[in-house]
């Protein structure tokens, strides 16, 4: 086991170094570079050279690239070409623990919903149950959550005054590094926000349930259960729901690494101070080392979070060895 | 099973660690006070120098401060005055840092450090006499006192001046300073190719001298009217050397920076808020009225709208799909308020580019355009129509003069006037006209404009317009004059607004046929007028200068059709009383808050 989490932790080290090398070449072929222009205005050559200097983009492109790794192998992500007196190391370590209290709240709450909403829809099968819990989770899907977001501030800060509109309730410093000092305040602030974020993802966590467990409750293991008088809820619990959730992991794997490092849309329109901003706005910016980090930190996400789907599939399906 | 077991291990830790962190009793306040206190101090004692401290504790606690809420709509990229180039960083960096000059709220030229300047006989030479009672402090966040750091002096305004212009610096807008004698060479200096001497040279080179601590002396490259108003741009600004070199690029962070002006930068969480705090030691603290600001960086319009809804900012700047709304509402609508901003909203010609190449075209394609219904019916901000590049308030503007393009005021005119200059052309109702592109960046309110515009030339002149839309930095280097003139499209769209108030900054630093010239012509004549204003010594001569270029720019060759000058559209809650002139950035400091009405409002 501890063998084959190392060897597929180093397989990671080749996939983020192209992800790398990829990501670098390509921002490169961007029209138009970081210091052209500031607002409207363009810069004069003069400026532009003298900024190009301090950032070494003047440098050969093979060079810039053996720096970069140097430096990331450092731990160093480089400064913010726009955020000129921050460097990408300081605004991950301040955005990533927001984004990623708000990713763990949103993804309790899809977990939280998704899951037993499936379970319901697919032992009700074609009952009245079956058809509500189908339509939340197509009614989830299809609100986007620029819709969804705006809603719940309209009723609930708005119009009933129950939470604040937006912001986000915690401050650094965060107990081990991300987890928020959970008062009162951390909690009105971050229900809205993990609501909007965690609905929409539990609708297809739902309809993923459903569709799995229908189809493992066909299965002849299942029959066999039943036919040694085995009670019905002892066979949905212990044979079918762990078996299900095979696909169920495999998306929530991908999902999780998404969720806890930022969503642009949720964190723009409540203001919360996460990491997910950064991954949009730098490219506008052209801010290639905001770029490169981010993009190699959801790398770096991705891969934890496949390993660890990975791992649970051997205990969820005992079949799956990996020695 | 080992591995069933380390994985459910590893999922109880997750689980347990995220309930204890939920069921953890909330810590006190002051120990979270304590922390930052250490930071601080540890942080702090790589100062070497030992400095006698006046300490002046905040008299009151923080929930009884007179507090502004307000929204900077962004991170401030930078607060360093040498490096900001955009209005968020500006707006705070006014705050904190006094100019020699400053503008008052109608935009006129004042002193602020400077208490009086003279010029030589030729213009070239500026001194400036400094007040002597301007401080530099720093606010400790840990323990909330202010600690007095020194006077400020005319060497300060010296270091500030050379840092903007070192090119180590790499000052996006240290150009504006080139106008100093020596800045362009030393900014435009080789620092790899030249040895340390020769730099320090360049350095010393540059035309800024402190005559005695409180006297400076500013040495132009040529004379120019209009310099006391860069004199108190934030780049030209007095910073505080000690500082900067103790904490590097991290100087600007609260507990290391070192201000001077009305307010003192207490708390900075990044991308969530700022909090800036009274300056007890400003020289005029008499007269700040506000004791704290409380700044968040909102940026979504439509959320900001709601906080300001729910009384949680006093003052925002509506989006526009609310604007119909607000004019409607018998509460918003009274306090809506609209002022003029100093910028203008043109579309350029390639005017090298047929059948834009033609003079007659271009005049009827600006005559053709309807801005007030524009106005009334897609921009509902109150912007007013533009027949001149320089916007109104700018010395030198002729905005609004009947001499420049009044068919571009008249629309009954303009509409005559358009189908005239075409049939003239050779395209009587648009017949052999080909279809032209006209270009924006992508965005909402670009699109509505270039849509309205090409329907109006339909209408008008019988053309078809072909609309495309390009990434912002995509967009700037499609119309950039290093684009082969195949690829540009005819028509594209641009704002421009002002650094300092004065037409140079428009006409000849944007239009200017050797200078930046998006429109790629060669008009000698308006190169050679706006030559002769930027150094002119004669206000009324500047004046019927600029004039003249306006009428060839806009009017006689039609190089850009001017559509609107910009209005800042702002909501305020009945207790602020603010002002609303955007060019230095927000005056906070005058502003003034009927504490007991707001107090009463928020229900406290």
């Amino acid at each position: 086991m501890a063998k084959y989490i190392i060897r597929r932790l180093l397989w990671g080290i080749p996939v983020l170094f192209f992800v790398t090398l990829v990501v670098f070449i390509l921002v490169r072929f961007l029209p138009g570079g970081p210091f052209d222009f500031a607002g409207e205005k363009q810069l004069p050559p003069s400026v532009v050279k003298n900024l190009e200097a301090k950032y070494h983009l003047n440098d050969p492109l093979w060079k810039q690239f053996v720096d970069y790794l140097w430096n990331v192998v450092r731990g160093d992500l480089g400064p913010s070409f726009r955020y000129r007196n921050r460097t990408v190391n300081d605004i991950i370590a301040e955005g990533l623990p927001v984004s990623a209290q708000l990713g763990m709240l949103a993804m309790l709450i899809a977990i939280g919903i998704g899951i037993p909403l499936g379970i319901i829809a697919a032992l009700r099968q074609n009952t009245i149950v079956d058809y509500l819990a189908t339509f939340f989770a197509i009614v989830g899907v299809s609100i986007p959550a620029i819709v969804m977001g705006p809603l719940l501030i309209w009723i609930f800060a708005l119009k009933l005054q129950w939470f604040p509109v937006s912001r986000w309730g915690a401050q650094p410093p965060y107990f081990l590094g991300f987890l928020p000092k959970p008062d009162i305040t951390f909690w009105r602030h971050a229900i809205l926000p993990a609501f909007t974020l965690g609905t929409g993802l539990s609708a297809s966590i739902a309809r993923l349930t459903r569709a799995s467990l229908l189809q493992v409750i066909r299965e002849d293991y299942i029959r066999t259960a039943r036919a040694k008088g085995l009670a019905e809820r002892l066979v949905i619990f212990r044979h079918a729901l762990k078996n299900s959730m095979i696909p169920v992991v495999t998306i929530l794997g991908p999902m999780f690494a998404a969720v806890l490092t930022g969503t642009f849309v949720v964190e723009q329109i409540f203001a919360i101070p996460g990491l997910g901003k950064h991954f949009v706005t730098s490219i506008g910016n052209r801010d290639y080392p905001i770029i490169l980090g981010t993009t190699l930190l959801y790398g770096v996400a991705i891969v934890i979070a496949n390993l660890l789907v990975d791992i649970v599939y051997a205990w969820l399906d005992p079949r799956i060895r990996f020695d | 099973m080992l591995s069933k077991k380390w994985a459910l291990l590893l999922a109880a830790v997750i689980v347990t660690s995220l309930i204890l962190a939920a069921c953890a009793p909330a810590t006190p306040q002051v120990v979270e006070k304590v922390v930052k206190e250490t930071v601080v101090v540890e942080k702090e004692k790589t100062v070497a120098v030992e400095k006698e401290v006046v300490v002046t504790p905040t008299p009151k606690p923080e929930e009884e401060l007179i507090t502004l809420n307000w929204n900077f709509g962004t991170e401030p990229p930078t607060l360093d005055p040498a490096l900001a180039e955009d209005t968020t960083s500006v707006d705070v960096i006014e705050s904190l840092f006094l100019g020699l000059t400053a503008f008052d709220p109608e935009g006129n030229v004042k002193g602020e450090l400077a208490t009086e300047w003279t010029t030589n006989e030729a213009g070239d030479v500026y001194t400036f006499k400094m007040r002597q009672d301007a401080k530099w402090v720093k606010y400790n966040p840990g323990t909330k006192q202010v600690e007095e750091i020194g006077p400020v002096t005319a060497h300060d305004v010296v270091y500030g001046i050379k840092r903007t212009l070192d090119p180590r610096t790499a000052s996006g807008y240290a150009y504006v300073l080139y106008i100093i004698k020596g800045g362009e060479a030393l900014n435009t200096a080789d620092t790899e190719a030249l040895s340390e001497e020769e730099l320090q040279a360049l350095i010393d080179g540059v035309g800024v001298k402190a005559v005695d601590d409180y006297t400076v002396e500013i040495t132009l490259e040529h004379p120019a009217g209009y310099f006391p108003g860069i004199a108190g741009m934030w780049v030209a600004r007095p910073m505080p050397k000690d500082a900067i070199e103790a904490h590097g690029e991290r100087w600007i962070e609260p507990g290391f920076i070192v201000t001077n002006g009305p307010y003192m930068l207490a708390e900075w969480v990044h991308d969530s808020h700022l909090v800036l705090l009274k300056n007890p030691l400003y020289y005029d603290a008499a007269n700040v009225q506000i004791e704290k600001i409380y700044g968040v960086m909102v940026v979504e319009a439509s959320t900001a709208m709601a906080m300001y809804e729910n009384n949680e900012l006093d003052t925002t700047a509506p989006p526009l799909e609310d604007m119909d709304r607000i004019k409607a509402d018998p509460v918003l609508s009274k306090e809506l308020h609209i002022g003029p901003y100093p910028c203008t909203y043109y579309y350029g010609f390639t005017t090298d580019k047929p059948p834009v190449d033609n003079k007659l075209v271009r005049r009827a394609l600006s005559a053709a355009i309807d801005r007030k219904s524009l106005i009334e019916n897609v921009l509902k901000g109150g912007q007013l129509p533009a027949n001149t590049f320089t916007t109104i308030g700018m010395f030198g503007s002729a905005a609004q003069d009947p001499d420049i393009a009044p068919w571009a005021l008249d629309y009954t005119l303009g509409l005559q006037k358009a189908k005239e200059w075409m049939a003239e052309a050779g395209y009587p109702d648009g017949k052999g006209f080909p279809e032209i592109i006209l270009m924006h960046n992508t965005s909402e309110g670009h699109k509505k404009i270039a849509e309205a515009i090409a329907a109006m030339w339909k209408e008008a002149l019988g053309i078809s317009v072909k609309i495309e839309n390009q990434e912002w930095k995509v967009y700037l280097n499609t119309i950039s004059k290093k684009t082969p003139v195949e690829q540009m499209p005819h028509v594209w769209r641009l704002g421009w607004c002002a650094d300092y108030p004065d037409a140079n900054n428009w006409l000849n630093e944007v239009f200017h046929p050797d200078k930046r010239n998006d429109i790629r012509w060669n008009n000698r004549e308006f190169a050679e007028i706006v030559e002769k204003a930027e150094v002119s010594q004669d206000p009324a001569e500047r004046k019927a200068l600029y004039k003249r270029a306006e009428q060839i720019l806009v009017d006689e060759e039609a190089a850009i059709a001017p559509i609107y000058y910009y209005t800042t559209v702002n909501l305020t809650k009945p207790w602020l009383q603010r002002n609303y002139f955007g060019l230095g950035g927000q005056d906070f400091f005058n502003w003034k808050i009927d504490w007991a009405a707001k107090k009463a409002a928020l229900g406290k």
